[in-house]
């Protein structure tokens, strides 16, 4: 079976404003650079649909082996005013774990 | 001077436990315990209680939980730092200051910091050329939310709690200050360090650990993606750590306590919330988060250093709170057999009352509870037999309305399905609508932010 982000990573998700960040951290040093290479701007987008409206940047962090995933408008308006159950991201984030992962 | 200082996290959020501070307090030796209690929203909730009552507008807790450990931190020869002040650090400080002479401390200086309430300084602020456009939408159409406005408060850098110790205060309590800074104040002030370029990395190192330990146990095993290898999280160990004068710092636990201290833990809440990792833009400085290296030097204890950054930003972050609506909402759930179609039906059922009751919302939003609520489209939809074997599905509504009355219709159509909606439709109490505070982040430059100290004596 083709493997998904769940199995070369762990994640911490949170809010500022509207924007979702997600920490993903490499299980280990092996899997850092795959987990680079897997996570695109597209597979991001294309993955949460109309949840996330606007940019998604991806900041590599080598010395602990992690991908910052920053996705604005991705709260359906931000913590304060959202109607999602999920008001600061902190499950959201978790969905990354469902992108492939390009061997 | 001391060659290291010992800083413990009293609290990692407004709702936090005390008991996991008390004992860190009791058995750290702490030279300070931080406690972090706001959030964003969390201005424009006191902002509201203030104007309800002028003597309110601080965090409940903050007073309570410092009042309850004056005795103990005075013995241990702690100081303790929290901007649970809210939007009336004066009023929580005269009610610790209260607590502390009732308790027999008379003489303790208890440190008020304000100067991040800019609410009455907007005008002045416009009038000097100030745009207070929104730095998430670009909206510089401020006129739109002006007669809506409840808070405005700035995120102000340590210089009000360097200041009070400078005084010799033993508690300090401010409005809006970053959350690091409760922990940077201290270490600036200790190591006598200004906001120049020359300790821009010494300061870049306490604001890293600032971040690390704010949360209190999210970097000792609190929402950790490993929360199953994690012992005793009902009594988890609050973090400390010793910061040296070159910014090199260890992270710790007490012993006996529940969690973890490891390079894993401490990874989690580095990747946190920060945005450009490289520029981690805070009042006090800007850290590069990519040049720290972390070392595991014994049971639960590792190493932060390499630290680097850039001095202080010349523009601060300023929230602006609003008012901004209403939202309604509604949760009912579904046995099985059938569950999911049942749950269909409810929402078409609540559709067909939306129309028959005439409300008026701008968003309606239905979750599937089991299926869809947290990831949305990222959420794979199971075929339609598996659907219909679950056990239990929920329907979530929730809707944004002008005003009360229409946010109302939801609780009473969610009512309605008591008796019009499937078989087998369960409630617990219905939710009561709830107001709408919306945010609009501006930046502004720092020359019309002015924190005051002021020394209250208990």
């Amino acid at each position: 079976m083709s493997k998904i982000l769940a199995d070369i990573c762990y994640i911490r998700s949170g809010d500022k404003g509207d924007t979702c960040t997600a920490g993903l951290i490499a299980k280990t040093p092996q899997d850092y650079p795959v987990l680079l290479r897997s996570v695109t701007r597209e597979a991001v987008r294309d993955l949460y649909g109309d949840w996330v409206q606007h940019d998604v940047e991806c900041y590599p962090m080598d010395n602990i082996q992690s991908l910052v995933v920053v996705m604005k408008g991705a709260l359906g308006g931000g913590a304060t005013q959202t109607l999602r159950l999920d008001q600061t991201g902190k499950a959201l984030g978790h969905g990354l774990l469902r992108l492939a992962v390009r061997e | 001077m001391k060659n290291t200082i010992r800083l413990g996290a009293g609290s990692g959020f407004w709702g936090d436990g005390i008991d996991p501070a008390m004992e860190l307090l009791e058995g750290g030796e702490l030279d300070y315990m931080g406690f972090d209690f706001l959030a964003e929203l969390t201005m424009a909730l006191l902002q509201r209680q203030k104007l309800k009552n002028p003597q309110a507008g601080y965090v409940p807790d903050a007073v309570q939980y410092i009042s309850q450990m004056i005795p103990l931190a005075m013995s241990r020869g702690t100081r303790l730092i929290s901007n649970g002040g809210g939007v009336n650090p004066r009023a929580a400080g005269e009610r610790i200051a209260e607590q502390a002479r009732s308790q027999g401390f008379q003489g303790k200086r208890i440190a008020v910091v304000e100067g991040d309430d800019l609410l009455d300084k907007l005008d002045h602020m416009i009038a000097s050329g100030v745009s207070l456009s929104n730095m998430e939408t670009g909206d510089s159409n401020f006129e739109s939310i002006h007669s809506r406005l409840v808070a405005a408060n700035v995120y102000t850098d340590s210089s009000g709690v360097i200041e009070s110790l400078v005084q010799g205060a033993d508690i300090v309590i401010t409005g809006r200050i970053s959350d690091n800074a409760v922990y940077v104040g201290p270490i600036m002030h200790e190591f006598g360090w200004k906001h120049d370029a020359e300790h821009a990395d010494r300061i870049a190192a306490a604001i890293v650990m600032g971040h690390i330990v704010e949360c209190s146990s999210a970097c000792t095993g609190g929402m950790s993606s490993r929360f199953a290898d994690m012992p005793h999280m009902g009594r988890p160990g609050f973090p400390y750590f010793d910061i040296s004068a070159d910014g090199t710092a260890e992270l710790s636990k007490l012993p006996g306590t529940g969690g973890h201290v490891d390079a894993f833990t401490v990874k989690e809440h580095m990747v946190y919330e920060i945005h450009d990792p490289r520029r981690y833009l805070m009042p006090d400085g800007i850290p590069d988060f990519t040049t720290i290296k972390l070392t595991e030097t014994g049971p639960d204890r590792v190493k932060v250093s390499g630290a680097t950054g850039q001095p202080a930003p010349d523009q601060l972050k300023l929230i602006l709170a609003y008012s901004d609506g209403w939202i309604g909402e509604s949760l009912a759930l579904f046995p099985w057999p059938n569950a999911y179609q049942r749950a269909v039906k409810a929402r078409e059922t609540m559709l067909e009352r939306f129309e028959r009751m005439g409300l008026k919302s701008s968003q309606i939003q239905f979750d599937f509870v089991g299926l869809n609520t947290l990831h949305g489209p990222a959420a794979p939809m199971p075929d339609m037999q598996t659907l219909n074997n679950m056990n239990e599905i929920g329907l979530r509504c929730a809707v944004r309305t002008e005003t009360r009355e229409e946010a109302e219709k939801i609780r009473r159509a969610a009512s309605h399905l008591w008796i019009m909606g499937p078989g087998g439709t369960s409630f617990g109490t219905p939710i009561k609508p709830r107001p709408v505070m919306s945010l609009w982040p501006t930046l502004i430059p720092r020359e019309f932010v002015n924190q005051t100290v002021a020394i209250l004596e208990a």
